[in-house]
């Protein structure tokens, strides 16, 4: 299984100006500020399950803008509806990936309910046309390019590794800052 | 104009651009007056917390977010509001429907009704209660304009009476 900051590396490399990213909180949010994303950036630092709906209401909003959304299983797994919320509302412009290691990393790493949920299949059930999966570089580069070309809502399930070892930085931009920088 | 009509009219005045709605017997009425406009867009959504994320959403990307949902839905909001609203300043409209209260004696709903305008002062939430003797579509915009000059969020309670 590959490490987060590699695919989050290649994501990030994928990226234009044209889009937005909306980060869920935890280890993505806290890495994407030491990072050059070429688009603006919206990362959360509380508010587990908020980071797809808040990409959703911004893909309505503005169409002309492809917003990709970065949530975990331990969010999704607390707000599945939201598949089914995305599904109906249909926007072409959002894909979400979801980042999948079994654990509540932001807050030390704890393990999510011990079954195995086939995210593809529920995300599927939900609506969702377009569901792909990932576990490494060259597969999240594929299945990310395919995803934003689907021309509807889109799911890649991207398994990463857990390493409670990992130097993730710490949380360094204010929520202020966050959103006055955010201009789409 | 129905007290309906104004609302509506009140957030086409505001210059609301998405709705994002879970309806009960009153919201899911003034939901399909939203469908009727033109220059509301509405969004159905599974869950309260969803519509508030959906509504930021909105005014982050430029355009103006309201949240239409019951006073059961706006007390599952506690955690986004603080986490999300608050944290990060933003503004969000919300139009809730007041079940429960001495115009709703119904006994299911009684509890919510006892205890929602109470969490609302607990939680700091700007709030008012609709006047229909007054022009509903005035307090609606003035709700909407509230939220955006304050960047946080203001709750319109509204009660099946007010819609006709």
């Amino acid at each position: 299984m590959t490490a987060r900051k590699p695919l989050l590396d290649a994501l990030v490399a994928m990226l234009t100006p044209r889009d937005a990213l909306v980060s869920c909180l935890g280890a993505n949010a806290r890495y994407l500020p030491h990072m050059t994303v070429p688009c603006p950036v919206f990362a959360l630092c509380d508010s587990m399950s908020a980071a797809i709906p808040l990409a959703l209401g911004m893909a309505l909003q503005r169409p002309d803008r492809h917003v990709v959304a970065l949530e975990g299983d331990g969010s999704l797994l607390m707000s599945p509806n939201v598949l089914a919320t995305v599904a109906a509302a249909a926007p072409p412009n959002l894909t979400m990936l979801l980042w999948v290691n079994g654990r509540y990393e932001s807050s030390g790493g704890q393990a999510l309910p011990a079954v195995t949920v086939d995210w593809a299949a529920l995300a599927r059930a939900a609506g969702i046309g377009h569901v792909a999966a990932a576990g490494d570089v060259a597969g999240l580069r594929e299945a990310f390019t395919r995803a934003r070309a689907a021309g509807a809502p889109a799911l890649v399930v991207v398994e990463v590794a857990f390493d409670p070892a990992e130097a993730i930085p710490p949380y360094s931009e204010r929520p202020d800052e966050i959103r006055a920088r955010f201009q789409l | 104009m129905t007290g309906l009509e104004q609302i509506v009219a009140g957030l086409e005045a505001g210059q609301v651009s998405i709705v994002a709605s879970v309806p009960d017997t009153w919201i899911g009425r003034l939901m399909a007056g939203v469908r009727r406009s033109s220059r509301l867009r509405a969004v159905d959504v599974a869950r309260e917390e969803e519509a508030v994320a959906v509504a930021c959403g909105a005014n982050l990307a430029g355009g103006r977010g309201a949240v239409l949902i019951q006073n059961a839905g706006l007390l599952n909001c506690g955690g986004i509001l603080a986490g999300l609203v608050e944290l990060y300043r933003l503004p969000c409209f919300f139009i809730v429907s007041l079940r429960g209260d001495h115009r709703d004696p119904v006994y299911y709903h009684a509890p919510k009704g006892r205890v929602t305008e109470e969490t609302l002062r607990a939680w700091r939430l700007p709030h008012a209660r609709a006047d229909r003797r007054g022009d509903l579509a005035a307090q609606v915009k003035q709700g909407v304009e509230f939220c955006v000059e304050s960047r946080g969020p203001f709750v319109l309670l509204i009660s099946g009476e007010d819609l006709g």
